[in-house]
């Protein structure tokens, strides 16, 4: 049994099965990736106005993406050619120059441009009045410095007048690129209601010791006293019996994590078991993706972290302290932040991992085992490098698209 | 020569070819049956996955119906087991809850629709029947093949698991509206939502693979207008399944999203789930899921709608014993319907504000796509006309579908035109006219199909007498079972209810004194009645079951390769047909139903047949 035209096109349509194949791949690629792209202008259009980012992505890292991927479907279409005259040598030359540039695309996405994010935080606070201290403390030196000179913002108080200006200055910027009636009302109401956010680095935070204490146990719950009494013993070395019968307090001023896995562990061991924070201790970290759950957690009526120290943006070196309680929600720049930040991370992510099973299946042409074609029949696995071709081509037209919609625009 | 020594040469032939087969590449069980690449098995694995899910289907409706009827009893033969399977918090003494009910009800929609009627309508018969029929000698790429067959059945496989995992499986029905279905805290929906990626995957591969088989396998001389009504409508299938999937998928991923990452594409800001705060960003729109799912599912109807009208034209054709009349107005009028299906989607949606301006272009899209489909209709009523009909299974069923669809279509107008779906909307109406276009319409030509096929596949025919009771039996119950929902939904009784709408209608002893909104007596006791059909429905599907793999070793066997004397190119192949299909060269000569041709010698005349 012979399939025709897996190699020759068939004359009247022109095609050889696997072109026709791949064309109506890609028209369901195109419909994949033109529903997201619909949906991204229908998230931007109904966005409220500030909550759009623009501009936050690094352009230049952005382009410098852009122009590997073009010449990386430059360098598949010289493989290609290679192949088309015969020159197996030329072929491999120009594949590894186009595999090489695909890892360095992944490595730039994946090792830098993500992970830089998920270290950047917004924090919104419960409160307005908190919001324009903090702001104050953070911003006053900078606002007061690069407000020299200018006495076209001679509005405001005396305190709080210059660093609104400033901080109006990043929001405009933020989100929406040049200043307008529109920019105006909508910084003003932000900064009056307090819904603005700072954002920054986390430098440093206050983590709590944890106590944790028997307070009881029971008998029904259909563990043997024994077994609780095993249970127990991996968490101190005091006797256990007597322990399960008064309570009291196991090794004191432990960590989270280790003060849950014993609540857990006891608990199904029938123990009823208490936390309780006796303490904190300052940490010196850039944590990465905290959600707001991870910082106001409670813990027997206190916070699992007691205040945050953030480094803000265009001055780092003013660090502010934020109490957890003044926390209303903090997220990274992951994809929970904020609508433009989960599309941004779906499309590319999804175009990522379409760069990714690229590099596997040229992978795959390069070693003996897809080799083997080139030595059983030439032309199929020319053709084959030219389906490819095509699915690479539609790859970086994605990010074509990719690039101004969420870089640029 | 007689037709029996034919059928002995080209078994004979079929022994040879098999022989040399063998000789050349030795295949084990597991590549013949269970990881081929045959266009054929995959076909027939495809049929037997949706057949099965099918009934696995009727089954959970059988089991909501009870709970609508006899709210908060023990639910009779499955009550215990469902206990004992699914834990007693889900159905305390065998009685079914709402969130059981609400499992059940997304599931039935679920498997119905993308595990049931898209495999056997679209993926068997497409597999098994297109490739014969435009004398290919497989699909254009058969380990893409495979490779969408496995894809669907893993994705069934996640479906079918996440009925055991804790909370249940999808609960906000098979529309899977956001924000309920993004903010419900158990997994179901995730495995839902994974299990479509799969079951959309699945598509696209095949979707892609029938294209590129009708484009470029057509066998010498099979012009576009010389393929037969059904291959077109695959075609047409195809491109809507390869076009209108992605959105949704590219929804199943944003939805993912959502429920993984925390995002919140279809969640508003200042949603409250439960009087609490939800702690997400916000910003995301409600609507975008219902466009991007739309944007699938209503093309999907036409996916449902048109394998099942190809087969019954096929079989009219066949059994009229003369030409389908009006071939051209039935090709072009299928390829508008293909066009036409992708820009009628937010008729759907009247109910979400939307606008006017919107609604009124929907509405107008959604009546201009009822003239082809009410074009193919008639022309196979016409082709009814002076025909010398012969009444065998497959031919009641067909026949059968043309009333059925068109109660299910003409019902639509009523729910295109936005003024009277406001009042109609999520009603029990549109529950019977859906149902009326998909159950008696595809669900009774699928039959049709089975019964018409069935001697190419194995070489007997299935039983005639067990056929017809089948068929009776399935006709009656379904209209007893649907014809009342229009009166129900017309009467105001709401879908999705797990008690049959007892408490929603205020019609119960504690509220004895409203009477304003509550529903009839008569209406809520059309509960018990339409119960009672479904499960008599059920019964009626048991012959069918016996009778299926009965006849497979029992049968009466054909005598002939051709055994309805059809003229379109699958009856050329041995039977069954082995791999590689025709063992002869294959050419065509002629239009796809020369029936009853004046001045030929038996009134039908193959395509094959050369011209004197």
């Amino acid at each position: 049994m012979e399939i025709p035209y897996t190699v020759k096109p068939r004359p009247d349509t022109g095609l050889y099965n696997g072109k026709l194949g791949i064309w109506l791949f890609l028209a369901s690629e195109v419909m994949l990736f033109g529903a997201l792209f619909s949906s991204y202008v229908l998230l931007r259009v109904g966005a409220e106005p500030g909550t759009w980012s623009m501009g936050l992505m690094d352009i230049k890292v952005g382009a410098g993406n852009t122009m590997v991927l073009i010449a990386s479907s430059m360098f598949i279409v010289l493989a290609w050619a290679e192949l088309k005259q015969g020159n197996l040598a030329g072929y491999k030359k120009w594949k590894w120059a186009t595999i090489a540039c695909a890892v360095v695309f992944l490595c730039v996405k994946w090792s830098y441009e993500w992970p830089s994010k998920f270290k950047h935080y917004d924090v919104w606070l419960n409160s307005a009045t908190v919001l324009h201290e903090k702001f104050e403390k953070g911003y006053h030196e900078t606002a007061s410095h690069s407000e020299d000179g200018d006495d076209e913002h001679g509005h405001g108080d005396a305190a709080g007048g210059d660093v609104e200006k400033y901080v109006e200055g990043i929001y405009t910027t933020r989100f929406f690129k040049e200043s307008s009636e529109a920019s105006k009302t909508a910084f003003k109401k932000a900064w009056d209601n307090g819904t603005l956010a700072l954002s920054g680095h986390i430098n440093a935070y206050e983590e709590a010791r944890i106590d944790v204490r028997i307070t009881g146990w029971k008998a029904d719950a259909g563990v043997s006293e024994a077994d609780a009494d095993k249970a127990l013993a991996k968490f101190s070395d005091a006797d256990a019996a007597e322990l399960r019968q008064n309570g009291g307090s196991l090794p004191e001023k432990t960590d989270y994590d280790s003060a849950k896995r014993a609540e857990y562990a006891l608990g199904q061991a029938g123990f009823t078991v208490a936390l309780s924070v006796v303490g904190y201790e300052r940490v010196e970290a850039h944590p990465w993706v905290w959600r707001t759950k991870r910082v106001t957690e409670d813990i027997g009526g206190k916070p699992r972290v007691r205040s945050i120290e953030l480094g803000l943006d265009h001055s780092h070196h003013h660090v502010i302290t934020l109490d957890a309680g003044d926390i209303k929600r903090l997220s990274a720049y992951e994809p929970k932040h904020s609508t433009f930040f989960g599309i941004y991370y779906t499309i590319t992510g999804l175009h990522a991992a379409h760069v990714f099973g690229g590099i596997l299946i040229m992978l795959y042409n390069m070693l003996p085992i897809g080799l083997a074609l080139w030595h059983k029949d030439r032309e199929q696995y020319t053709n084959r490098i030219e389906t490819f071709g095509l699915f690479w081509h539609f790859v970086d037209l994605v990010w074509i698209f990719l690039f101004p919609i969420l870089y640029i625009l | 020569m007689s037709a029996t020594s034919e059928a002995a040469k080209t078994a004979e032939a079929t022994e040879e070819q098999h022989d040399e087969h063998h000789e050349h590449h030795e295949q084990s069980f597991w590549r013949t049956y269970i990881f081929s690449t045959d266009h054929k098995v995959i076909g027939m694995q495809y049929g037997f996955c949706g057949l099965a899910f099918l009934f696995f289907g009727l089954c959970l409706i059988a089991t909501m119906r009870w709970s609508m009827a006899y709210e908060g009893q023990a639910v009779p033969f499955v009550g215990p087991l469902l206990e004992a399977m699914l834990g007693n918090n889900v159905a305390p003494g065998g009685v079914m809850s709402a969130e059981l009910y609400n499992v059940f009800g997304a599931m039935h929609g679920t498997i119905m629709v993308f595990m049931g009627i898209v495999p056997a309508a679209f993926a068997a018969f497409g597999n098994y029947v297109v490739p014969l029929q435009i004398g290919a000698v497989d699909m254009a790429f058969p380990r893409v093949n495979m490779a969408s067959f496995w894809a669907f059945f893993f994705g069934c496989v996640i479906m079918m698991v996440s009925f055991f995992i804790p909370g249940g499986a999808a609960q906000a029905g098979w529309t899977s509206y956001s924000p309920l279905a993004s903010v419900i805290p158990t997994d179901g929906q995730t495995y839902w939502l994974i299990g479509m990626i799969m079951l959309i995957t699945s598509s696209l591969l095949g979707a892609v693979n029938f294209i590129a088989t009708i484009v470029n396998l057509r066998a010498p001389g099979m012009t576009w207008l010389r393929m037969p009504f059904f291959v077109w409508a695959q075609f047409i299938t195809a491109f809507l399944l390869l076009l209108a999937f992605p959105p949704l998928e590219a929804a199943g991923i944003l939805q993912l999203m959502d429920r993984v990452l925390e995002t919140s594409f279809f969640l508003p800001t200042g949603l409250v789930v439960g009087g609490q705060d939800v702690d997400v960003s916000g910003g995301g729109s409600p609507l975008l899921w219902q466009h991007l799912f739309w944007f699938l599912a209503h093309p999907e109807v036409y996916v449902l709608v048109l394998p099942g009208m190809g087969i019954v034209a096929e079989i009219i054709a066949n059994n009229t014993r003369k030409p389908l009349w009006g071939y051209k107005y039935l090709v072009g009028s299928i390829v508008v319907l293909g066009f036409l299906a992708f820009i009628v989607w937010a008729h759907h949606m009247y109910m979400t504000g939307m606008g006017t301006v919107i609604s009124a272009f929907f509405q107008t899209t959604t009546l201009i796509i009822s003239i082809p489909s009410i074009i193919i209709l008639t022309c196979l009523f016409i082709s009814l006309w002076g025909g010398s009909i012969r009444f065998n299974t497959p031919m009641l069923f067909a026949l059968a579908f043309l009333p059925m669809f068109g109660i299910g279509g003409l019902t639509g107008l009523p729910l295109g035109f936005n003024f009277s779906d406001v009042a109609l909307h999520d009603s029990y109406y549109v529950i019977a006219h859906f149902h009326y276009v998909v159950a008696p319409g595809t669900i009774f030509a699928i039959f049709a199909g089975v019964y018409y096929w069935f001697p190419k596949m194995t070489g007997r025919k299935m039983s005639e007498r067990w056929g017809r009771v089948h068929f009776w039996a399935s006709l009656i119950f379904m209209n007893l079972i649907f014809m009342p929902m229009f009166a129900q939904g017309m009467a105001g009784m709401s879908r999705r209810m797990s008690d049959g709408g007892a408490t929603y209608s205020l019609a119960n002893p504690d509220n004895a004194d409203i009477t304003v909104g509550a529903l009839g007596d008569t209406i809520m006791g059309l509960n018990v009645s339409i119960s009672a059909a479904a499960w008599a429905m059920l019964i009626a599907q048991l012959p069918f079951i016996i009778n299926l793999f009965w006849s497979v070793k029992h049968g009466e066997k054909v005598e002939s390769d051709n055994p309805w004397q059809a003229t379109t190119l699958e009856w050329e192949t041995p039977t069954p047909p082995p791999h590689g299909n025709f063992i002869k060269e294959i050419k065509v000569y002629r239009d796809p139903y020369e029936y009853s041709v004046p001045g030929a010698k038996e009134d039908f005349t193959p395509q094959a047949q050369p011209a004197k």
